[in-house]
């Protein structure tokens, strides 16, 4: 057994063309970014060594900050919000009538892509036309909140959008782990008397507890490089009140020509989310655990 | 479930129980339907969207019918758009994609979770470090490597960059799963005399379809609607993929919305179809039906 | 092809007409567009009937999409195949892109040094970047031979950078102030002609219940231009140029008034709800849908307003537009205009196709010019004559506003550098949205025109 779980030539068969994969188009260009990062380049024309100096002037950069600030807030959101997707998910995944088409239903907006999600919510967010506004002047409202305009909500109104448009991938995820754990502890559960909260609580939720922490490690990478939705509907406006840091690397490297900045923020991004990753998977590992991510 | 349940109690516990029950599954059924109409209504608008002309998209209300449909809009879009060719590209390219990414995925996680070596938490480090790279940071390194090795123009720089930034986040998902699979099952199978990649094949893979299927179907999604990476690589019209036939809408100073929501309809049928396919691949919970059998 | 009893619709001698205070002056210019009548001859060069020659292929990018812009795009392909029989030898390959995936593009292929042998670029700074990295091929020779004069005086300076010119325009606009005729008619008001009438007109409108200006500044530069005109109108042209090209400051006193006017017209209710969360096309639509009574925009939306059939005919009618008001006590004049040149076509320096390359970048500037305003709409980087084309009166209207142009300005955001201009765009919308005061929004300008330098 052992010997056939530890054979070299599998090992290396079933690893090799996914590292190569990897290694060839995604370290390559993680290595050249720092590089870039060294450099005063306008990813035209020649390029000049500065040492550090791009990063020096990350620290100064108060835009690039407040992107960074942002950034975490949205990560801090995307993890908050994974309580509601295993909530939704638990139910979905109950052995409830109708469980099965409510699923389907609500991963549909998932197959939207961004450019359909962001159209759909700027028309929810128009000042005048929108959906939000138009309810909330029917109510009674009189001056209601100008959503992509005003720099103190701007954020937080692009956020739900963002939250809306990942839930059906957690709730997707969610679901096939629920579905993995065994019809057989749930029912011995029930015999017992135990309530779908108190099975949800003491049995569903501690076997699949590998698989929260994936998603929330998920959630807090996928937040930290978010870039889509903001580019769209706000482009990080007005003035950088909704910028982040994708979005803040994208434009300085193809629009106002700092190819080599531009790179030092994203070497910056990778190096922060790493730490952040790490952290996670510290707070969150305890010994006798043996999922490692 | 509630009969189950109440099954326990006492008589008079029965009634209280399920009349209790039945308020609260009242309610949830009602969230749910709500929830429910709010995830269809993006379709119905997306179609609606369709139908109308650049004035109607900005002045209606999102879900007000338009006023005179405009079907032109999908004849133009599939006159101008030359969509069947970019069709078949995007389902090559998708297709071919998806299969490469999960099948390598799960063959390096199966080498990591339940394989011996040493390295294999290096190596899965190294992979996810993968997911934390902006996509945008890639752009210029990967177009050099795909210009220098003469794959630039080819399906096989996009299908080969897709894969290698989706292996990352199919392992992290496919692994929470694979450490669920009881070792006896393995035990059994070489007892039995059956070589590695025989049960790789024929046990393992079969038992983990529904994390399969739900990878699949978050790497078809991505695919299907990835833009940047086509743009970037690709520059014969003929290899294009159903993304730049929404581009072909956004003009220099003016974009025809309605054909772009023409566009969006058009290449979400082949999603939304595939979709319910290999969704119903998620249902069957994996390790309850294979330990027992 | 061009007559002798030329009329151009340009007849300025100064080479002033474009004050393009990033761009080194063009003094090889001569702008007497006069003698510019006995240059039909594109279709010498180059069609010796080289027969025997290898076959080569012109890369070709550009950024009109048939969807789109199904005008644009059918010209191109009429000149493409007019060229190909002229030099049987050549063949023009074509990739189209959206407008940003196609700056995006130009930038990564740039990085490899793999650009098309001809694309598309903007003047300036946009252009600059390019120049500096010796990626574009200069094209004077093309010029040589007259074509100079055909190019409206001062266009040709936008993509020069020390004397030497490295793209042919195909575009040229001027921003007027588009209104609503009926609207105006409606409420009582009249075209303004200072800037206190146009607070009056802004006044009155919103006390009825109009949105007077529709503005879309989530895009930046839609509200820029607006700064750009109270800038001008209260400075003269000088003001903010000098500013730029550093021989003056953006501290300026008038600068900062212009800001402050800014300012004063939200106050007023001037704009739009919500105008810094709208994109330009959303701000549009409430011009369009008759919710706003006024709109400053590019003269590349004339087709809107005129032909375009999508539009119903009763709005296209009541659609006219002004000259932005004078302030009073200012130094501007009412006939300078914020506008400028669009793309133009370059040729890549590398292009191992470089003499096939400048003949099609000749051939289809001319015969752009010859078609793009009657069959698309786009006034092009050559001279029109408006005797021989066949234009709604609006258009012609403002082909002669501007032949009478005393000056114009080139968009400020095209203009400086792509990181000052992002600093630029960035205060235009803290400005309009009232989160610094006029006074921090030079000094950050000042700041990073200074670091720039």
């Amino acid at each position: 057994m052992n010997q056939i779980m530890s054979d070299k030539r599998v090992i290396a068969l079933y690893t090799l063309p996914a590292l190569l994969l990897i290694l060839v188009l995604i370290y390559v260009p993680i290595v050249l970014t720092g590089y870039y990062g060294l450099m005063d380049w306008d990813g035209i024309g020649a390029m000049t060594f500065v040492g550090l100096e791009n990063y020096a002037a990350l620290i100064t950069d108060g835009m690039f900050w407040s992107s960074a600030y942002h950034s975490l807030l949205l990560a801090l959101f995307s993890v908050g919000s994974l309580v509601l997707y295993l909530a939704v998910s638990l139910v979905l995944s109950s052995n409830m009538k109708g469980a099965d088409l409510f699923r389907k239903i609500y991963l549909i907006p998932m197959l939207l892509s961004s450019v359909a999600i962001a159209q759909l919510w700027m028309r929810i967010y128009h000042p005048t036309n929108g959906v939000m506004n138009r309810f909330l002047t029917t109510i009674g409202i009189e001056n209601p909140p100008l959503w992509l305009s005003d720099t103190s909500i701007v954020l937080f109104a692009i956020f739900i959008p963002i939250i809306w448009q990942y839930a059906g991938f957690y709730i997707i995820i969610y679901y096939a782990a629920l579905k993995n754990v065994p019809k057989e502890l749930e029912e011995a559960a029930k015999i017992d008397g135990a309530t779908p909260v108190q099975i949800a609580y003491k049995i569903k939720l501690p076997l699949i507890a590998g698989v929260i922490k994936v998603t929330i490690v998920l959630a807090v990478i996928g937040s930290l490089k978010y870039f889509d939705l903001i580019y769209v509907m706000t482009d990080g406006g007005p003035n950088g009140a909704s910028e982040v840091m994708a979005s803040y690397m994208y434009k300085l490297a193809f629009r106002t020509n700092d190819f080599g900045y531009g790179s030092a923020v994203g070497f910056f991004l990778l190096v922060l989310i790493l730490i952040v990753t790490y952290l996670i998977r510290k707070a969150t590992t305890s010994k006798e655990d043996e999922v490692q991510y | 479930m509630s009969s189950n349940t109440a099954a326990a109690r006492t008589e008079e516990g029965v009634k209280i129980g399920s009349f209790r029950l039945r308020i609260s599954r009242l309610i949830l059924y009602i969230i749910l339907g709500v929830v429910a109409v709010a995830q269809i209504l993006p379709l119905i608008w997306l179609l609606l969207f369709s139908l109308k002309d650049n004035q109607e998209v900005f002045n209606l209300p999102p879900l007000a019918l338009p006023s005179d449909p405009q079907w032109g809009n999908y004849a133009r879009v599939w006159v101008d758009g030359n969509i069947g060719l970019y069709f078949f590209n995007s389902v090559v390219v998708t297709g071919v994609s998806v299969i490469l990414t999960v099948l390598l995925a799960s063959l390096v996680t199966f080498a990591i979770t339940r394989m011996n070596w040493k390295l294999n938490k290096v190596v899965l480090g190294l992979f996810m470090v993968g997911l934390m790279i902006p996509v945008h940071s890639t752009l210029i390194p990967l177009f050099s490597f795909f210009t220098t090795i003469g794959l630039m123009d080819n399906h096989l720089s996009i299908i080969l960059t897709y894969t290698a930034f989706n292996l990352p986040l199919t392992m992290m998902i496919l692994l929470g799963f694979y450490y669920t699979i009881p070792r006896e099952l393995e035990e059994a199978a070489i007892v039995d005399g059956c070589s590695i990649h025989r049960m790789f094949f024929r046990i393992i893979l079969p038992i983990t379809a529904p994390v399969v299927a739900t990878t699949a179907i978050i790497n078809m999604i991505y695919n299907w609607n990835e833009f940047v990476f086509v743009n970037t690589f690709i520059s014969s019209d003929n290899l294009k993929t159903l993304t730049v036939g929404i581009q072909n809408f956004i003009g220099q100073y003016a974009t025809d919305w309605g054909a772009i929501g023409a566009t969006l309809v058009i290449s979400m049928l082949p999603i939304l179809i595939a979709f319910f396919i290999l969704s119903n691949r998620i249902v069957e919970g994996m390790t309850s039906g294979s330990v027992k059998g | 092809m061009k007559k002798k009893a030329f009329i151009p619709f340009v007849t300025l001698s100064t080479a002033a007409l474009f004050t393009l205070a990033a761009c080194g002056s063009n003094d090889g210019e001569e702008a007497s567009a006069g003698n510019s009548g006995n240059s039909g001859n594109e279709n010498t060069e180059g069609s010796n009937a080289e027969a025997e020659q290898e076959d080569v292929t012109i890369d070709f990018m550009h950024l009109w999409p048939e969807g789109s812009s199904p005008d644009h795009h059918r010209i191109v392909e009429d000149i493409i195949t007019d060229f190909e029989e002229m030099h049987p030898h050549v063949t023009v390959e074509l990739e189209v892109l959206e407008n940003e995936q196609y700056k995006n593009k130009l930038q990564v292929v740039s990085s490899s040094n793999q650009l098309p042998d001809v694309g598309m670029t903007w003047p300036a700074g946009f252009l600059e970047p390019y120049v500096n990295g010796e990626l574009f091929t200069p094209l004077d020779d093309v010029l040589e031979d007259g074509m100079r004069d055909d190019f409206v005086a001062g266009t040709l300076d936008a993509y020069s950078v020390e004397d030497q010119t490295y793209a042919l325009p195909l575009e040229l606009n001027i921003a007027p102030v588009f209104y609503n005729t009926a609207i105006f008619e409606e409420n009582g008001v009249e075209v303004p002609e200072t800037y206190d009438e146009l607070l009056e007109v802004i006044d009155t409108l919103d006390e009825n219940g109009v949105t007077p200006i529709a503005l879309g500044n989530r895009d930046r530069w839609t509200g820029s231009l607006w700064y750009m005109y109270l800038a001008d109108r209260i400075g003269g042209p000088d003001a903010l140029n000098s500013a730029i090209d550093r021989s003056g400051s953006f501290e300026d006193e008038r600068l900062v008034d212009a800001a402050a006017n800014i300012q004063e017209m939200v106050d007023h209710n001037a704009f739009v709800s919500g105008f810094n969360g709208l994109s330009d096309q959303e701000a549009k639509s409430e011009f369009m849908n008759g919710n706003a009574a006024m709109y400053l925009i590019g003269s590349w939306d004339l087709p809107n307003y005129t032909t375009n059939e999508e539009i119903p005919q009763e709005f296209r009618d009541s659609i006219d537009f002004f000259k932005f008001p004078e302030v009073e006590g200012g130094d501007g004049d009412i006939d300078s205009w914020v506008g400028g040149p669009g793309v133009g076509l370059f040729v890549s320096e590398d292009s191992d196709v470089k003499e096939e390359s400048k003949a099609f970048v000749k051939h289809f500037t001319e015969e752009w010019g010859k078609r793009s305003v009657e069959d698309a709409g786009v006034i092009p980087g050559t001279q029109v004559n408006t005797e021989e084309v066949d234009l709604p009166d609006l258009f012609i209207d403002v082909l002669d506003d501007l032949n009478n142009a005393s000056n114009i300005t080139l968009f400020a955001d095209v203009q400086m550098s792509s990181s000052v201009a992002e600093t630029h765009l960035n205060m235009i919308q803290s400005l309009f949205g009232e989160e610094v005061t006029p006074e921090e929004f030079a000094e950050t300008h000042e700041e990073a025109l200074q670091e720039d330098e």
